[in-house]
């Protein structure tokens, strides 16, 4: 599998004291679309910096395509197109100088830089907005600009750090529509916490928690993680009737069940039963009952729940999160850089 | 290697100053400021003294502090997360980026102090003045102490790009440099290093105003520094003669010193390479900072 993205023991901690990235070991298939998922300060936005060479790690090393990631790699840079979670513009500029200025830092000749910077205002909607200076942008037309910056100079790989953040539904449906688009051709690395952004566009996904990958792998083995061994029945009918067939599907084998919300049944099936069998004999009940079922649906999102229980499990571990093959490997140098 | 993305930087950032109030404000200050100078000592001060002052404005009281701003805020504040965001996200490297921010704010110096100084010098030394002593300022003498004020400028320019640099905060690297720089600029003149004082650097101006080219302070095109002081002793002597002896006058401070051992290489290196070590830490400050 060739890879587009690689880090090794990929460590940053800011001035000897705030841990951001922990002995980091990322694998970014070339052509995925890769979501790195993690809660806020899980250290997401300081391994796309470090990647982008604006940091330096204290210990281990990044690849962009085979190139060693630093501030002085600009060959690295001219592979990837950024787009930080608020992008700052200069505000006196208009999109296409903006555009223009970014794309003579790309050294991309007048010839190919003009008809590309406006066929990309136009793929982002802001063709009409050309005359409008960037400090009179929305959330939105300044998200959307960022993405046409990332792609000016046609990179390979595509670093997007929360790309939907603060948008309203429509400008998140482009974007996500657009990574799908865009993944075609690139390797796109979406760093997000927005869980059912991942569900939908990513292939793979890694689960950052306090600096380290608790998890990295397909979205299916993600998934495969999840014991989706809980079941929400909505009803309508008396809360008399409804607590009496909660009370009669918790006699049943194997099977918890307990009213939240008055019209709503929480079932919880046990391990070793069968989840389609008692999920049929608590319908039974239902229909014999003196209700009727409103809505049925597992208790959350499937990839939240699955999220949910990483961080769970990674916090339950305590001190076996400590990992001594590591320590031997990375030749730390903590201490020396500042945020 | 490609110029194109230092040329870019200049440019946005020339384009940045210019349309910023600062510069503009300062360009109009200097020009109301140097004209109110002219017009008050026209008929009174000779010429080298005059364009001695005006310089004096630029080197020392009070656009310093304006130059000093100007060279503090590239890579400072809240501008860090444009840069890294817009620029230092690109293939760009910040070698490039430093020394086109510091180029701009050079430029942009050193346009508003010729703007203002070189028509100012220029008519004082074409203009017939009544009733004050011709003074020897050459063509030369000019333009070699335009100069020197430029390179003077070049200098705070990099100071202030350095304390910025190296402090991160611009009001903190302002209030560092006007508290550090002052009191180090006063103790130096003290010893009349006009190499590495600009106060100095001033009261020397006016005997190099007075250079010709070669150096040699001839009488070609006008009167020896000498000679017009004698002038001007003669000329007060007939005064107190005619209309009585004027009160006791205080020597102005381009009288004062003695600067007859001016050396121009060593005032370029005092001020040349302190610059260039300055601009070299900065740049290996930022190279080494996370963004």
């Amino acid at each position: 599998m060739d890879l587009a993205i690689r880090t090794e023991h990929l460590t940053k901690v800011y001035s000897g004291r705030v841990i951001a990235v922990n002995d980091l070991n990322l694998e970014v298939p070339v052509g995925s679309v890769y979501g790195l998922l993690g809660p806020n300060g899980a250290g997401k936005t300081t391994t796309l910096r470090l990647l982008l060479g604006l940091q330096r790690p204290n210990a281990g090393r990044a690849y962009v395509l085979g190139s060693l990631c630093s501030p002085a790699a600009t060959s690295v840079r001219q592979s990837i197109g950024y787009l930080p979670t608020h992008p700052v513009f200069p505000g006196h500029l208009r999109p296409v100088e903006y555009l223009d200025l970014l794309g003579k830092l790309s050294r991309i000749p007048s010839e190919v830089r003009k008809p590309r910077l406006t066929s990309l205002l136009r793929a982002v909607g802001l063709l009409s907005a050309t005359n409008q200076r960037i400090r009179t942008f929305s959330t939105g037309m300044r998200t959307r600009l960022g993405i046409a910056a990332s792609l000016l100079a046609d990179p390979p790989v595509l670093l997007w750090d929360e790309p939907t953040a603060g948008l309203d539904p429509a400008a998140r449906r482009f974007t996500l529509d657009l990574i799908t688009d865009l993944a075609r051709t690139r390797t796109v690395l979406v760093a997000t916490h927005i869980l059912s952004d991942i569900d939908q566009i990513c292939d793979y996904v890694g689960v950052m928690h306090e600096g380290r990958m608790i998890f990295s792998g397909s979205m299916r083995e993600m998934k495969q993680r999840l014991r989706c061994d809980d079941f929400s029945l909505e009803l309508d009918g008396s809360p008399e009737e409804i607590r009496r067939v909660a009370e009669q599907a918790a006699a049943l084998p194997g099977v918890t069940a307990a009213v939240r919300d008055t019209h709503t049944i929480v079932v919880q099936v046990g391990n070793g039963f069968s989840r389609a069998a008692a999920m049929a004999a608590v319908l039974n009940l239902i229909d014999a009952g003196n209700v009727s079922l409103q809505s049925l649906g597992s208790g959350q999102n499937e990839t939240e729940y699955a999220y949910l229980q990483l961080l769970q499990e990674d916090v339950a571990h305590g001190f076996r999160r400590f990992d001594l093959t590591s320590a031997h490997v990375a030749d730390a140098n903590i201490g020396d850089s500042g945020p | 290697m490609s110029l194109m993305p230092t040329l870019a930087i200049l440019g946005h950032e020339l384009w940045g100053l210019g349309a910023s109030w600062l510069v503009r404000l300062w360009l109009l200050g200097s020009a109301l400021a140097t004209f109110l100078m002219l017009a008050g000592d026209w008929t009174v001060v000779m010429s080298a003294p005059l364009i001695a002052r005006l310089l004096f404005s630029f080197l020392v009281f009070p656009w310093f502090f304006v130059v000093i701003v100007l060279g503090i805020s590239p890579v400072t504040g809240s501008r860090l997360d444009a840069l890294a965001d817009g620029i230092l996200s690109r293939p760009v490297t910040r070698f490039e980026y430093l020394f086109a921010c510091w180029a701009a704010r050079v430029a942009v110096v050193l346009g508003v102090f010729l703007a203002v100084a070189l028509p100012a010098a220029a008519i004082i030394y074409l203009a017939a003045r009544k009733g004050v002593p011709q003074d020897s300022v050459t063509p030369y003498g000019i333009m070699l102490s335009l100069l020197l004020v430029s390179l003077v400028l070049v200098f705070l320019v990099t100071l202030a790009f350095f304390t910025g640099t190296v402090l991160r905060k611009p009001m903190l690297a302002a209030v560092v440099l006007v508290f550090a720089w002052f009191p180090i600029n006063i103790v130096l003149h003290e010893f009349q290093l006009e190499e590495f004082s600009p106060i100095s650097l001033s009261q020397a101006l006016p005997d190099v105003l007075r250079t010709p080219w070669g150096g040699d302070q001839g009488t070609d095109g006008g009167l020896s520094r000498a000679d017009a002081e004698a002038i001007a002793r003669l000329g007060k002597f007939v005064a107190e003669l005619t209309v009585g002896a004027p009160a006791p006058r205080e020597e102005s401070f381009f009288d004062k010193g003695d600067y007859r051992d001016f050396s121009l290489p060593r005032v370029v290196l005092g001020y040349g390479v302190p610059t260039l070590i300055l601009f070299g830490l900065a740049t290996a400050c930022f190279a080494r900072r996370d963004l």
